[in-house]
């Protein structure tokens, strides 16, 4: 492909691209005539043909049963999980004790100095307003249980993510392994893991814990990996020439060269373990995530809000310091070793004689009279928005009949028609779109998926779910690409957004489901329209990152020739930007996909629902196999957006 | 190599001794956050429904106020709380609707659950329309007559057939079977939660709208939108054995507790007080009424019944 | 083993680094390319269309000599960074020996391997290496702390060397807050922190600004000068290698195609290759009136201003110009030759044969013979300069340099720097 000049060479490419889509099709297609009339023959009607099922349901309640008849006798149990367990819960409860011992006068000034350490002054009063506010609000114990939930298992996930990272950081056979596993872990819903720690450890904090775990340990895991593969080779070798030994290399040299990575990585598993705090209450987490679950049992929007600000909280402060470390890490200041000494005599000090201070007085516990009561309010206010906003509003009508217009003109003629369309030929599109967008491999790994939801014998909720995804995810577009358009062309959009966006992003999912609700009623329609809102900040924030990053010397070319604000959009900034919008797109369905199944909860249906109905009636085995399909729906879905690039670009 | 060596024997070593100190029997574990600061604790399991809570509130109110303990609640469904009362995970299930696979299981085969007598509440489970309803067609009443009005029950999430609602996935249901073997024109719509069923509810009695509804007795909200109970064919010891051939209307269950059975034994006053906890029907509707209708948190409302009906919690403490 | 020539340093006599044979061959089953003498007789393109494989270095042979600065020069792709990293290893050779101090580095273990890279050669880096986490004095400390030297040793030892390389003051920045010449002054202490025997630089101011790069260039003239180290030299500039190398070996496609002084080189290209190198070099800056000059007619022999034989040909015209009149070449007191307007000019214009006029008879033998480069050991296939021989490698000059061998001493004896130096008398 060594051609003279540039356009020569972008018609070339072109024409590639055209031709070789094009054969793609054509072998497609070869295949599709050659198979479907067997098929449709074989097996007629449009649902997954029975035959092609394999029931689960009797295995797996079979184990269910077997795990708890046995779970008090056998060795496994006595000797392995059992410790697991235990270890975990002595963990829980030395670090609740801990803080319980604290104090709130403690924890918050703990809290608050780690912050000035390591953050400022700014964020040390933003550190301690949140733990007050969580005071205030009444949430003080709950919080302390799921700030003691969320310190066993970061720490856990860290040290998991660590040894994971590093075995994949250094041995190349193990990365090959082990990426697929954690890329695909990064894509799928943390619903779908709740299930099967609840198989083996009942309900209850351990299952919480391990489930939180498991769902946290990827991104570190990820992270340290490629920090430590991106190591630069220059040092990497400057050291070896000074003859440092293997253990001296990786401790003095390529570690510290990841510590941003590293840092990144404790950021995002703090931000994943918070996100699932929530989500765990449904196992028996306990704590804020508890007073959530149970507040959105009764459609209790203020107190679901009393809890769930505790949580937006923690989750903004602790993303706020962690951030401030990495980017410390990175900038290297450092104070001299003395004064710091000397400083962390004081601020123990200080410590101490808070923590005295609140045993002497005896205001351990936050006192009840400091309590604000919000949810009065906020139902009121709740009400008063459901009165005048639910229905019957002149001209555009309420949000209920929004939410209706939006079933029975989106979601129902996505549904109907995806559940119309004959088993083959959906197969035949999966692999028309992965394979047209990435590779064979990725075509072939999403056309595997959506049989083997076939196989298990979900097709039609899961069609269900993919309809709600799809529609979600449309409506996510459009606006969102609306969104960061604007905030590309206006500063002022950019700076009236980015703070909102900020926030929105370090939400855990849950907590989008209580004013959704409060809104739209339940049903379909507000599943989808949590999963918009949950999806829209990344999607903003990709495109818009995207759209700034295009080069500007091709957009001054382009307006150097007189282009229009729109032609430099069309023509100029989009097609440049087109990574990121793939991203974008990747991004917005793996997000919707996340919460569409956790709106099983406020009547979403489908897999969500069966997942639900599965810890709610001890139904393991139809709990199972639909979180087997949203592992699948979440695999395809991933692969049929996952461009080129990503599996081009090998060991980066 | 000498180094892998020495860390493998110390693997071998480490392992060999943690079994050598006996085995860890996850199913004897309390919850982490029980019995903290010295204070001795309870753990109540509460259930998604208002009625389930003003249990759990008012016993925890009692539990806390008169006999000085610390009570910690846990919102779990019937069946996983039965597993976890099993683990002592949980102490207590103030009110269950009859589940026979898990009292077998818990009660008479392992023994680690203990029967803790009646509730005082019986329950009842059926389809309702709304009284105002019922009045314009007196004949909905009765199963039969039920196609003949479905398009009247026609919604966006239901398609072209009447919409059942139905409620928490964790309720005791046989609706989609009973739909199916009524041969009823119907499509069996979760809500997904109870709070999410009722809300939809009270939209639909605003403006006297019809519907037909999952529903149950003792349920506070009978008291804002009065609710008629749609007759189905009637119920006979045994009818509902197979879920999936189920044809017949919902039992009469009188609600039971139960506890853990180590701490049943071991309990002291809780678990005594536990035992005799039990009220009536009216009671119960009262608190939950104060919970969901007037919007008051539990314990306030758990305080204002306290305070009025001492006669009967009394009874609960000698 | 190699012969070598005499340089303007005192070589003592035995070599730091023997190299001889030396291949690095990458691609799969490397190992059967240096021992096939048909596969290894092939050109780049043809090896890798038979075996996949790429030959960066092909067959090299030479000895650096204790306290010379022995300069590698190619482009980019001849295999001279990697050359400089089988040095240690840091590339693994593929056939060939490699001694240091006599001793065979290809068969040391992993210990006295790292023994080897601890303390007898560092190395300092074109992207510097530096750790960025690292304060500019434990980035110096870095190779002692390696060592398992004290934290307080090794801190005080850092300083003293950030204080030898001019970055006193600012011991307690990071790398990120320096400009490339400091980082590349770091870069350079870390070396020499650990005391190293020999320095091996790979191309280490190719990343710096011009006006930056003749500091640091000089900075390295100033430390060879103030510690004799032996140094070996990496670069693709040669101007830089003609300021700085004793010697130069040439590399080109993994082959050295010449090995001498500058003067040599310039002087005497062994090829076409070198000698389109060479074209643009001013020559009257590297040459030496030694090769400029012809033999003195009694006429000469009175007068003129006296200059010695290893001024450049460009400060005996300014001696000539000044004066009006030839100049005489003196050593010692002794008349060695004459240059005139005549023969300095051929040199600038490039017309006159420089080794021509001033090899025979006036030349005492054993005296300081313009040695030719002799590069390897003749007869062997593929060697390089065992074609035709530089313009001046008659067979005598070549005994004559055997012979003179390593004791070839210059006059100058005391360790001036090459350039420097040197002013018309």
């Amino acid at each position: 492909m060594a051609t003279l000049s540039v356009p020569a060479s972008r018609l070339g490419a072109d024409r590639l691209l055209r031709s070789r889509a094009l054969g793609k099709l054509l072998l497609l297609a070869l295949f599709a005539a050659v198979l479907a009339p067997w098929a449709a023959a074989r097996w007629p009607g449009a649902a997954w043909p029975h035959a092609l099922t394999v029931d689960l349901s009797g295995p797996l309640a079979s184990a269910s049963d077997w795990v708890v008849d046995n779970r008090d006798s056998h060795p496994l149990f006595l000797y392995f999980f059992g410790y697991v367990s235990n270890a975990v819960v002595l963990c829980v409860r030395a670090v609740y004790l801990t803080l319980l011992a604290a104090g709130w006068a403690g924890v918050t000034v703990f809290g608050a100095l780690v912050a000035w350490r390591v953050a400022g002054v700014r964020l040390a009063a933003g550190t301690a307003a949140a733990f007050l506010a969580c005071g205030a609000l009444g949430m003080w114990v709950p919080t302390m249980q799921t700030l003691a939930l969320m310190v066993v298992a970061v720490l856990a996930s860290l040290a998991l993510g660590m040894l994971l990272g590093l075995a994949a950081g250094l041995s190349d056979r193990l990365d090959r392994a082990l990426r697929p596993v954690l890329d695909t872990m990064q894509v799928l819903p943390a619903f779908a893991y709740l299930l099967p720690v609840v198989l083996v450890f009942g309900i209850g904090v351990p299952a919480a814990v391990l489930a939180t775990v498991v769902y946290a340990a990827p991104p570190m895991a990820r992270l340290t990996s490629l920090g430590l593969r991106a190591a630069d080779p220059g040092v990497m070798e400057a050291v070896a020439s000074l003859g440092a030994t293997f253990r001296q290399r990786l401790l003095t040299a390529r570690l510290p060269l990841a510590r941003k990575e590293i840092m990144l990585g404790v950021n995002q598993t703090i931000m994943m373990a918070l996100s699932m705090a929530v989500i765990a209450s449904m196992i028996g987490a306990g704590g804020l995530g508890d007073r959530v679950y149970q507040a959105l049992a009764s459609v209790d929007v203020g107190a679901a809000l009393a809890a769930g600000i505790p949580i937006v909280l923690l989750a903004v402060v602790l993303d706020r310091v962690t951030a401030a470390v990495g980017e410390r890490l990175g900038e290297g200041a450092e104070a001299a070793p003395g004064r710091t000494a000397a400083r962390r005599a004081v601020l123990a000090a200080v410590l101490a004689a808070v923590v005295l201070l609140g045993r002497l007085t005896g205001a351990l516990t936050w006192p009840g009279g400091w309590v604000a009561d919000i949810a009065a309010p906020v139902n009121t206010a709740k009400d008063w928005m459901v009165d005048h906003l639910y229905s019957g509003v002149p001209v555009v009508g309420g949000t209920a009949d929004w939410a209706a217009h939006f079933t029975t003109w989106v979601l129902d003629p996505i549904r109907d028609g995806l559940q119309g369309l004959p088993w083959w030929a959906l197969l035949l599109v999966v692999a028309a779109v992965a394979w047209l967008i990435g590779t064979w491999r990725t075509a072939l790994t999403a056309t595997l998926a959506m049989a083997a939801i076939g196989v298990l014998g979900v097709w039609k909720p899961s069609l269900d779910t993919l309809s709600q995804v799809l529609a979600a995810v449309a409506v996510t577009l459009v606006i969102g690409f609306g969104a960061a358009v604007a905030a590309a062309r206006s500063a002022r959009c950019e700076r009236m957004l980015r703070p909102v966006l900020d926030v929105c992003q370090t939400m855990p999912q849950f907590v989008y489901l209580i004013p959704v609700v409060a809104l739209f009623g339940v049903g379909r329609a507000p599943a989808a329209a949590a999963a918009v809102v949950y999806a829209l900040p990344a999607v903003i924030r990709i495109v818009g990152q995207g759209l700034r990053q295009v080069d500007p010397g091709a957009l001054e070319a382009a307006r150097s020739l007189g282009a229009t604000g729109a032609q430099q959009l069309w023509q100029v900034q989009l097609p440049l930007a087109r990574r990121a919008l793939l991203l974008a797109v990747n991004q917005c369905v793996v997000l919707v996909l996340a919460v569409v199944v956790v709106g099983g909860l406020v009547g979403g249906g489908a897999l969500g629902y069966n997942v639900v109905f599965g810890l709610a009636q001890g139904d393991l085995a139809t709990g199972l196999v639909a979180g087997a399909a949203i592992v699948c729906l979440g695999l395809m879905l991933d692969r049929v957006t996952q461009p080129v690039e990503r599996h081009v670009r090998k060991g980066a | 190599m000498r180094f892998r060596t020495t860390a493998l024997v110390a693997a071998v070593a480490a392992l060999g001794l943690t079994a050598g100190c006996g085995a860890a029997d996850m199913t004897k574990q309390a919850s982490p956050f029980a019995n903290a600061r010295g204070s001795k604790t309870v753990t109540l399991s509460v259930q998604s429904w208002v009625g389930a809570q003003s249990n759990v509130a008012v016993a925890q109110y009692v539990l806390e106020h008169e006999l000085g303990y610390r009570v910690d609640t846990v919102q779990v469904d019937e069946v996983p709380a039965w597993d976890a009362l099993s683990q002592g995970r949980v102490d207590a299930l103030l009110e269950d609707w009859g589940h026979p696979d898990q009292e077998k299981r818990y009660v008479a085969d392992k023994k680690t659950i203990t029967d803790a007598g009646e509730l005082g509440v019986t329950g009842h489970i059926g389809w309702f329309v709304p009284t105002y309803l019922a009045k314009r067609h007196p004949d909905i009443t009765d199963w039969r007559n039920l196609d003949k009005y479905a398009s009247l029950f026609r919604t966006a999430e239901s398609g072209g057939k009447g919409q059942l609602m139905d409620g928490s996935p964790s309720y005791v249901t046989n609706d989609k079977a009973l739909v199916a073997n009524l041969k009823l024109d119907y499509q069996v719509v979760f809500a997904g939660s109870e709070a999410a069923q009722i809300t939809q509810m009270k939209q639909f009695a605003k403006d006297e709208k019809p519907f037909l509804t999952y529903w149950y007795t003792p349920q506070w909200l009978s008291k804002k939108v009065p609710m008629t109970e749609v007759r189905l064919p009637p119920y006979k010891e045994g009818c509902d054995a197979d879920p999936a051939k189920v044809a017949c209307a919902y039992p009469h269950t009188p609600l039971k507790k139960f506890l853990n059975a180590d701490f049943a034994k071991s309990g002291g006053k809780a678990a005594a007080f536990l035992k005799k906890f039990r009220w009536t029907t009216e009671d119960q509707n009262e608190v939950s009424l104060m919970i969901a209708d007037q919007r008051m948190s539990p314990q306030d409302a758990a305080r204002t019944w306290v305070r009025g009906h001492p006669e009967v919690w009394k009874r609960w403490l000698s | 083993m190699t012969l070598t020539v005499p340089t303007r340093k005192p070589p003592t006599d035995a070599p730091v680094f023997s190299v001889d044979g030396l291949w690095k061959v990458f691609g799969p089953k490397a190992d059967r390319v240096p021992a096939d003498p048909e596969l290894s007789a092939l050109d780049a393109a043809g090896l890798r269309a038979r075996t996949g494989c790429t030959a960066a270095v092909r067959d090299v042979s030479f000895d650096v000599l204790k306290g010379e600065v022995f300069v590698v020069m190619g482009l980019s792709g001849s295999g001279k960074s990697t050359l400089v990293r089988c040095l240690t290893r840091l590339i693994e050779p593929t056939a060939g020996t490699i001694a240091i101090d006599g001793e065979d580095v290809r068969a040391m273990d992993k210990g006295r391997l790292r023994e080897l890279r601890r303390h007898r050669a560092a190395m300092v880096f074109q992207h510097f290496g530096l750790l960025p986490h690292r304060t500019v004095l434990d980035n110096v400390a870095y190779g002692l702390e390696i060592q398992g030297v004290g934290r307080s040793e090794r801190r005080e030892r850092a300083a003293e060397v950030v204080a030898k390389v001019g970055l006193e003051g600012m011991e307690k920045r990071r790398p990120g807050q320096l400009s490339g010449g400091q980082r590349q002054r770091v870069g350079l202490a870390r070396a020499l922190a650990v005391d190293p025997e020999v320095l091996l630089f790979d191309e280490p101011f190719s990343a710096l600004d011009p006006l930056i790069r003749r500091d640091m260039q000089e900075e390295v003239v100033r430390l060879h000068r103030e510690e004799g180290r032996t140094m070996v030299f990496i670069t693709h500039d040669l101007s830089e290698a003609l300021k700085l190398g004793d010697r130069i070996a040439l590399m080109r496609d993994g082959r050295v195609v010449q090995l001498g002084t500058p003067e040599e080189i310039v002087g005497s290209p062994a090829d076409d290759y070198v000698r389109a190198f060479v074209r643009d070099v001013p020559r009257e800056q590297v040459l030496t009136v030694r090769t400029a000059m012809r033999p003195a007619s009694a006429a000469d022999a009175a007068g003129g201003p006296a200059v010695r034989p290893e001024a450049t040909v460009a400060e005996a015209i300014e001696a000539v110009a000044r004066a009006g009149t030839a100049a005489r070449v003196v050593d010692a007191g002794r008349c060695l030759g004459v240059v005139d307007s005549d023969t300095l000019l051929g040199v600038v214009a490039g017309t006159a044969d420089p080794a021509g006029p001033a090899r025979p008879d006036t030349v005492p033998a054993g005296a300081g013979a313009p040695a030719p480069a002799v590069t390897a050991p003749p007869g062997k296939p593929g060697a390089p300069g065992a074609g035709p021989a530089p313009a001046a490698a008659t067979p005598e000059a070549a005994s004559g340099a055997r012979t003179a061998g390593a004791g070839g001493r210059r006059a100058p004896a005391s360790p001036t720097p090459p350039r420097t130096g040197t002013e018309a008398i």
